[in-house]
């Protein structure tokens, strides 16, 4: 069995800036006790944020019954990284964005130009004629405007031939390789769970959207947090939210399931006394310009389980709502380094021009607008959006109007301070291997590019092996 | 690790009323012990193939048959009205099933069910019909413990399947791989048992099935299946689908694959080369056989140790219904409570039932315990403590609530934190069993 110990709590930092024995006054989400004076912006938000403080009487009854000591031995430590698990909201973000099922890149940045294309492809080829086009004979499928624009502006990577050795095809096995950054199939935690891990971070520099955690966020000993798309508020009075916290108080011996339950309650605790005033207004406040965001959020928190077909994930016009969410927290200054998001039901092996053709415009309007929120922001100005799927598409198309699943893809990366253009070397759609293209570029150089660039870190510790960085922050 | 020994028959059984059915309720629990753990597998499985008065007395929902979408797409208005009945008739199909969940009389066969949904995941969102779920929720009833392999043929041939893994549109001129790969990989065989070539071998014997446009029922197009014979995990002359499903259903690979999916599912995870599968192996192939198998795991001397009774997280499904059920509310109450609200705490929990996230169906443990599940799980219980008779509980006198609760839910033992916790609530039932529901030890056990 496991070691019980694994899911211990980090231990504290104790220049973490709370003051857990003054928990009736808000964290300082806005304003970092070593930064510069707010902006206009930031003082808005800070306004905005005062007018929500109700929840926080129970907080102060929790934060009485534990004395600061308890809550030390709840919050966890960031003795790296830029400190406190608030209040450090200007330094770089990753927000990782997964289509799940397996997004058909030939379709999505088109080689339109390259004649072996429209051979290769035939009926499932896009026309020339509407492609959005880039430059070197690469154009966008039509339903991304924004994505186009972004490349105008140079805030848009695309990196050509991304994948692994050996792929075999299996959604699970890809994701898995994806997910842990590693090709051993037998290593279980994910590749930014290591940094949380190694970093001896708090789980709240590691926010998920949705119901469940992707493995990427997931160390050894540390997980990341998942949040509802919802609003977050505890229930009950202060008196039973004192008595959850003495269960999740219990996490240090037990059954390890039992010890796992019991840290995740102390997470969620922690969870809500540092970002609960944002997140309990996740649907009002509507940086991306959200059309109805109550009504959507609504929708997304249940359809969020809801997906099409094999390996998808997410479903519905959810990718918005939890993009909303993340710059939200970015904008109120929250010290997470990195967000997890997803859209799902990109497995076409039928219709797929229709399919695809929805899911890239939901893609497209809300990553643009994400972007666009955050751009010449004091928080967001330094985020980088990943965008990745398990695998590309099979080369030619099969009798359905569909693709069958593939090898190498294309992956982006979004964001105001992303140096946009072309990276790596596009396949060739010639010499292909079953049918497939190969792969010119280690998917584990986007990560070695993510840590060095986005998150500040030697990439060594947490990737097996050395892969060469791609620059594109 | 703790030897069995330790353990009490109550509590054995217990542990066998969790795990193959949705937990005992108080009075199931002494009938239980007095008979006895081997003589209550023995009821258990019996029940698998006997009616089952209890969830038998759930009205059937009224589902309509499934509309041609192509003819329906021309008349916007109509197109909507539909999608509206679709919706409430899927609603009505959850609340069916919960119902029969809550009402079963023959638990082990409900929770056969629940599991065969999860092993054959077809969602919703894709296959689009609730008639179509139901009648998949059917056939996992009436055929799940029988022969797998002829379980196997019967899923593949029913129209959620094809719906679901686009078999309905495989052609012969070019097939497309998403059954063959998924019957393989997740349902059959396991990954790393068969080749890329042997998934493409596969998709050729699937053309042309499909269901037939006019009745609406399983055929298979002549002019779309290709006659070329095949040779698949090294047997030549392969050309039928029905040929494929043999192989797989009969190879090695799955005589351990299959046992080590329903361990998983019913003792806690582990991999096809566990050396517990291969104690159960041989006495799976000689009949692949699944109520025979969850007899053998329900017998096997490691069902009953510690790493089993502490080897699994309840899933969603399983922690609402066991709770429902432990605090007496009856399918007639719960179509009273407001479907659209238990459907949004299914959705924050993460699993919605004829919905699962893809064709890996729900992974376990760690996967449901994330913040955004534990404050879900909180809501609920807040909810249900507040909303339903807890009489049990609340009758006792202030010193014997706690214990109240332990029997109510038929929680062995509360850890002298949790015991602690309970302690202080006695004076106020609602918020005890609140404590209690979301309690560590009963949300993992």
């Amino acid at each position: 069995m496991t070691d019980p110990s694994r899911f211990k709590l980090p231990p504290l930092d104790p220049t973490a800036p709370l003051a857990p024995g003054r928990p009736e006054t808000l964290p300082p989400f806005d304003v970092p006790p070593t930064s510069d004076q707010p902006t206009g912006r930031r003082r808005l938000d800070r306004r905005a944020f005062l007018g929500l403080a109700g929840g926080v009487g129970a907080l102060g009854a929790l934060g009485a019954l534990f004395g600061p000591r308890a809550w030390d031995a709840l919050l966890g430590g960031d003795t790296t990284a830029g400190g406190g698990a608030l209040g450090q909201g200007e330094g770089s973000k990753l927000v990782l964005l997964t289509l799940y099922g397996g997004n058909d890149g030939l379709n999505t940045v088109i080689p339109y130009q390259n004649p072996a294309y429209a051979s290769a492809r035939g009926p499932l080829a896009v026309e020339a004629s509407s492609v959005l086009p880039l430059a070197e004979g690469f154009g966008l499928h039509a339903g991304m405007p924004g994505f186009k624009k972004l490349w105008d502006a140079k805030e848009l990577a695309i990196v050509h031939g991304v994948g692994f050795a050996n792929p075999n095809y299996s959604h699970f096995e890809s994701m898995d390789i994806w997910q842990s950054g590693d090709t051993d199939a037998s290593v279980s935690t994910g590749w930014l769970g290591r940094w949380l891990d190694g970093t001896k971070s708090s789980p709240l520099r590691a926010i998920a959207l949705g119901p469940t955690l992707p493995t990427a966020l997931s160390g050894e000993r540390v997980q990341g947090a998942a949040i509802p798309i919802g609003p977050l508020v505890l229930p009950g009075d202060p008196g039973e939210q004192a008595l959850y916290a003495a269960l999740a108080r219990a996490g240090t011996s037990g059954a390890p399931l039992a010890v796992e339950a019991a840290t995740s309650d102390a997470v969620l605790l922690q969870l809500n006394q540092r970002l609960g005033p944002i997140l309990s207004r996740s649907t009002t406040a509507n940086p991306l310009h959200v059309s109805d965001l109550a009504g959507e959020a609504q929708t997304a928190a249940s359809e969020l389980a809801i997906s099409d077909g094999g390996g998808g994930r997410a479903g519905g016009d959810v990718l918005a709502v939890q993009l909303s969410v993340v710059a939200n927290l970015i904008l109120a200054g929250a010290s997470a380094d990195i967000y997890s998001v997803e859209l799902g039901g990109f497995d076409t092996h039928a219709d797929q021009a229709p399919v695809q053709s929805a899911l890239l415009s939901q893609l497209d309007s809300a990553v643009t607008a994400f972007v666009d929120a955050l751009r010449g922001t004091r928080h967001g100005a330094r985020t980088t959006v990943l965008i990745y799927t398990e695998f590309g598409r099979r080369v030619g198309g099969n009798a359905s109007d569909g693709t069958d699943h593939g090898w190498a893809n294309v992956a982006f990366a979004a964001g105001p301070s992303v140096k946009g253009g072309f990276y790596g070397e596009p396949p060739s759609l010639i010499n292909l291997s079953e049918g497939n293209t190969v792969y010119t570029t280690d998917f584990r150089s986007l990560y070695a590019t993510m840590f060095a660039e986005v998150l500040g870190t030697d990439p060594k510790p947490f990737l097996d092996g050395s892969y060469s960085e791609l620059s594109l922050v | 690790m703790t030897v069995a020994t330790q353990v009490s028959t109550s509590d054995l059984v217990a542990h066998l009323y969790r795990r193959a059915g949705f937990g005992a309720l108080p009075s199931e629990l002494s009938a239980a012990t007095s008979a006895g753990y081997d003589a209550t597998v023995a009821n258990l499985v019996a029940g698998l193939t006997a009616p089952d008065p209890g969830a038998d007395a759930i009205a059937t929902p009224t589902l309509s048959p499934p509309e041609s979408l192509v003819r329906l797409r021309q008349d916007p208005a109509a197109l909507k009205a539909y999608a509206v009945q679709l919706r409430a008739q899927f609603v009505e199909l959850t609340t069916w099933w919960l119902g029969r969940l809550l009402a079963t009389s023959n638990p082990l066969k409900e929770k056969l069910t629940f599991l065969l949904h999860g092993h054959f995941p077809t969602a919703i969102s894709k296959v689009r019909f609730p008639v179509y779920m139901y009648d998949q929720n059917q056939l996992f009833r009436s055929q799940g413990s029988g022969d797998f392999a002829v379980l196997t043929q019967a899923v593949a041939e029913d129209p959620a399947m094809l719906i679901w893994l686009d078999a309905n549109s495989n052609k012969a001129s070019n097939p497309n791989e998403n059954f063959a790969r998924e019957l393989m990989e997740r349902f059959t065989m396991g990954i790393g048992t068969y080749t890329q070539t042997d998934v493409r071998a596969a998709s050729y014997c699937f053309t042309g099935w499909r269901l037939d446009p006019r009745t609406g029922a399983f055929d298979i197009a002549v002019r779309q299946h290709s006659t070329a014979s095949q040779t698949f995990l090294g047997v030549s002359g392969v050309n039928t689908g029905q040929q494929v499903i043999d192989l797989v259903t009969h190879s090695d690979a799955s005589i351990h694959f299959v046992p080590s999916r329903f361990w998983s599912y019913l003792a806690y995870p582990v991999t096809p080369s566990d050396p517990v599968v291969a104690d159960l192996a041989p006495g799976y192939a000689a009949d692949r056989n699944l109520g025979n198998l969850l007899t053998a795991i329900f017998q096997h001397p490691k069902f009953t140790q510690a790493p089993s009774l502490q080897g699994l997280v309840k899933q969603p499904t399983e922690y609402v219904v066991g709770t429902l059920r432990a605090l007496g509310v009856t399918p007639t109450e719960l179509q009273a409570r407001r479907p659209a609200e238990l459907e949004q705490v299914f959705a924050n929990l993460g699993q919605v039932l004829f919905d699962p996230p893809s064709v890996g169906g729900w992974p376990q443990n760690s996967y449901w315990l994330s913040t955004s599940a534990a404050l879900a799980r909180w809501k609920f219980a807040h909810q249900v403590a507040r909303t339903t008779d807890i009489s049990t509980v609340s009758d006792a006198s202030p010193g014997d609530r706690v214990d109240a609760a332990a029997e109510m839910l038929t929680v062995s033992n509360w850890s002298a934190t949790t015991a602690s916790a309970l302690q202080r609530a006695a004076s106020d039932p609602p918020t005890l069993v609140t404590v209690a529901l979301v309690s560590p030890e009963y949300v993992s056990n």
